[in-house]
């Protein structure tokens, strides 16, 4: 098993080098940065003078060469857009993007299963089948328009629930957390449920096909001889070899939640990573969004390792060598 | 020690609802912006986005108020121009910064210097045409430019005064999230992306700001700061889009404050010899082209004001003969084919499509106008932090671009934007389309050395009616409108800035 980690984890060294020099190359025409630095009204010496300050008169594989170096030690280099550490700028909004991720992930997981069971057991029921068509609207529904439509409907007509923003956040430590705030906590609602409708919907087909299969298998059919109650056969028995796919499926979703948040965040205004990541690409902001997408890598490369020995967990059958 | 964890965990909750217990006071606002501040380091953004933020937590040596953003002292009581290279500035008496250090001639040294760093400062322009700056005593300072700048007084608003002390103290990373400055607000938290929240200086040299706590919430979604208004979440909002204004009107519990802003919009055009372009009749065709009103009406929704040139009515240089050219697409064509363009030509038009109001949409209109006389346009619009760097390289035929020019000095703009780019003067580093004209760059550089301001705004205007009428450096399409909305029945007095600054002790509340 440690070998295999040991594996997974070069594994995954070697794809975070092959994503920053692709950035890298990438970024590179993604506009200038030197003309706003420089101010308006300068002129042409002094914004050479920030080119070279800013290392971007050397050629691209000494600044390639550069950055991985500085990365080595953790310096992911200054923002242009803030003038402060780029890794400090993005890691200061990861618990804002990692609430409302896994405030999203749990409310899908958890509506998504439990209905994916219930309508599994009476499929052609009239409540299940609408239930059914609903999970098609999440699915199909884009996220801009689900968060626009909560907005409307909750706080603009209804007024029940705030719009926008963290509301009344406590810092502990070093993370800024919402869930000690009945303020924070209204606040999470929304936006979580506009990140969790997509993954709810899916889940929820999910569960129900893979019920459904398996339901109509031998050993079902020998724990209902049995005479086992009801709850023992469908949770104990059917519920936990269908989790595999289910929990693949999450765990992969996961780490594309808190990497893609960008549409939910940009709506309620969320002070998350992906708004960090817009707002750096229409400024250009190259090192926040290398650094950025650099850490997106190891989230879900991280992710992806979790996720397999979780198998291993779930089915003492799996074993790695 | 089921007991122990219970009793820490209302302990923690206790805490938070104590530190979240801070309800909103009478003579406190929150106020929803359209941009947030990049930093709290007063040099290092040059845009007026960022400046606004800044102009609460500093001073600088001048301010500017009133509808017509008139020049006043500040943290300077008055100023001299003795000659051309040389301002003095007579501080103010008895100021103290936050920290309760006060304000000296020292630290206006510093903050100047410091203005040619170009790790933390944008106003290298400003810093580094500063020859010296000599410290007569605590409260005199003399400044010597490199060149004669006729417009440096009214550039002071800008720059803002720091404590050297403390500035010097701490490390760059601190510098650019806690400000110490003079201002009327001192920082009470700043939380990225979320809000900026602060608190009235009570022995700010003016008096005390009445407004005691006011809490930014900047947020970029036009519609999610609409929302934000509607459920009575905040005070004041500003930047209301066009598309909005109607319901914004409509709904009774709101009020819309709207302003001429000072921006105009314009499209620049590039002279090569051999283009079409070179030809003034061509010019004088695109401009008759343009139905510059629909594109008021349809567009912009009735909230733009035709523009005749580029500087608005208070800037030195506004000349108010200078008129539009009628839309007359007839006579467009009739001038191509005496210039030899019958069948039109292809042109690129390049622009941004995040920085102006409607700026993609007015692009799009421009490119459909001019194909309706025979002008093929091929748009090119792109996010402002591609563009702009475009604009700076020059390598651009004919682009929408706006500008205002908070110095109310048109000379300054005309040396960015008219004169012929020139590296070893520095000249023309926003000349986008590489015009160049001599008789222009005559004139404007000739306009340096005068100060006696009736001579200036004579040589200024006639430099103005120049370029718009006789040679169309560009064409001028329209002056944006500021569009805020305030919550009514909160009592809130509020009168926009002519430079969208949202300056908080000229704001008051009932």
């Amino acid at each position: 098993m440690a070998a295999y980690i040991a594996r997974r984890m070069i594994q995954g060294l070697i794809v975070l080098l092959a994503v920053s020099m692709i950035c890298f190359v990438i970024f590179r025409y993604m506009g200038d940065p030197v003309v706003t630095m420089a101010g308006r009204y300068a002129t042409f010496d002094e914004r050479e003078e920030v080119r070279h300050m800013l290392g971007l008169d050397q050629p691209i594989y000494v600044q390639y060469w550069r950055f991985i170096s500085n990365a080595a030690h953790g310096n992911f280099g200054k923002s242009y857009v803030s003038r402060v550490p780029a890794l400090g700028l993005i890691l200061e909004r990861f618990p804002a993007t990692f609430e409302l991720a896994c405030t999203a992930v749990i409310m899908a997981f958890a509506i998504g299963v439990i209905l994916g069971v219930v309508v599994a057991l009476k499929p052609y029921a009239m409540r299940n089948r609408l239930i059914m068509t609903a999970s098609l609207g999440g699915i199909s529904i884009p996220t801009f328009l689900m968060g626009i439509l909560l907005i409307m409907v909750f706080s603009v007509y209804l007024g029940m629930l705030p719009p926008f923003g963290r509301g009344d956040t406590v810092q502990v430590g070093a993370w800024r957390t919402g869930f000690l705030t009945l303020s924070g906590i209204k606040h999470l609602i929304l936006p979580a449920a506009t990140l969790a409708m997509y993954q709810l919907a899916v889940l929820l087909r999910l569960t129900r096909a893979g019920m459904r299969e398996v339901l109509t298998e031998e050993y079902i059919k020998t724990a209902w001889a049995k005479g086992l109650s009801p709850m023992k056969v469908i949770f104990k028995h059917a519920l936990r070899n269908v989790l595999i796919p289910v929990v693949t499926i999450t765990g992969l979703q996961f780490g594309e939640v808190i990497a893609f948040s960008i549409v939910t965040e940009t709506i309620f205004q969320w002070p998350g990573m992906g708004n960090l990541l817009l707002t750096s690409m229409y400024e250009s902001d190259r090192p926040v969004v290398v650094t950025y997408i650099m850490m997106v890598a190891v989230i879900i490369i991280t992710l992806n390792i979790v996720v397999d020995i979780l198998y291993a967990l779930i089915n003492p059958k799996i074993r790695y060598e | 020690m089921r007991k122990s964890i219970f009793i820490f965990l209302s302990f923690l909750l206790i805490g938070a609802m104590v530190a979240t217990g801070s309800a909103l006071a009478a003579s406190s606002i929150v106020v929803a912006q359209d941009t947030p501040p990049r930093m709290m380091n007063p040099h290092g953004d040059d845009s007026d986005a960022g400046l606004q933020y800044m102009a609460n937590f500093f001073d600088g040596l001048l301010q500017r108020t009133g509808p017509g953003g008139k020049l006043g002292p500040a943290l300077a009581t008055r100023w001299e121009h003795p000659d051309l290279l040389t301002w003095k500035f007579y501080l103010r008496k008895g100021v103290k910064f936050h920290n309760g250090n006060p304000f000296t001639a020292a630290d206006v040294k510093f903050s100047f210097e410091r203005l040619s760093n170009p790790e933390v400062s944008e106003f290298l322009n400003t810093g580094k045409s500063i020859e010296s700056i000599n410290i007569i005593d605590d409260y005199t300072v003399e400044i010597k430019t490199k060149k004669p700048i006729p417009w440096f007084a009214n550039n002071m608003h800008q720059v803002f005064i720091m404590d050297k002390e403390s500035t010097e103290a701490r490390d760059q990373g601190d510098v650019m999230v806690k400000p110490v400055g003079t201002g009327a607000y001192k920082l009470e938290e700043w939380v990225k992306g979320s809000y900026v929240r602060m608190s009235a200086n009570e022995e700010y040299w003016e008096g005390a700001p009445s407004l005691k706590k006011v809490e930014v919430r900047p947020i970029k979604e036009s519609s999610t700061r609409f929302a934000a208004l509607v459920s009575g979440q905040v005070g004041i909002v500003t930047g209301i889009p066009v598309e909005l204004f109607d319901k914004v009107k409509k709904n009774p519990k709101l009020e819309i404050i709207s302003r001429a802003a000072r921006r105009s919009i314009f499209l620049a055009l590039g002279n090569k010899p051999g283009s079409p372009m070179a030809d003034i009749r061509v010019r004088k065709a695109m401009y008759m082209a343009i139905n510059e009103d629909e594109i008021i009406e349809k567009i912009m929704r009735g909230h733009a004001t035709p523009a005749a040139q580029i500087p608005d009515p208070p800037t030195i240089g506004y000349n108010g003969d200078i008129k539009r050219l009628k839309y007359d697409p007839e006579e467009a064509k009739k001038l191509l084919k005496e210039a030899g363009y019958e069948k039109g030509f292809e042109v690129t038009l390049s622009g941004p499509n995040d920085r102006y109001v409607q700026d993609a949409k007015i692009a799009e209109a421009v490119a459909r106008y001019l194909a309706k006389v025979g002008i093929k346009a091929k748009l090119d619009v792109k996010p402002k932090s591609i563009f702009f760097p475009d604009v700076a390289e020059g390598k651009l035929e004919f682009y929408l671009i706006g500008w205002f020019d908070g110095t109310f000095d048109m000379g300054r703009t005309y040396f960015k934007l008219a004169h012929s780019r020139d590296r070893d003067k520095g000249y023309g580093g926003l000349n986008g389309a590489a015009y160049g004209d001599p008789a222009i760059d005559k004139l404007l550089e000739s306009t340096a050395d005068i100060v006696d301001p009736p001579k200036r705004k004579e040589t200024l205007e006639k430099l103005n009616a120049m370029a718009m009428t006789d040679k169309i450096i560009w064409i001028p399409l329209h002056y944006q409108e500021d569009l805020y909305a305030v919550n009514k029945g909160r009592g809130i007095t509020f009168n926009p800035r002519p430079d969208r600054w949202m300056v908080y002790k000229e704001i008051s509340k009932k």
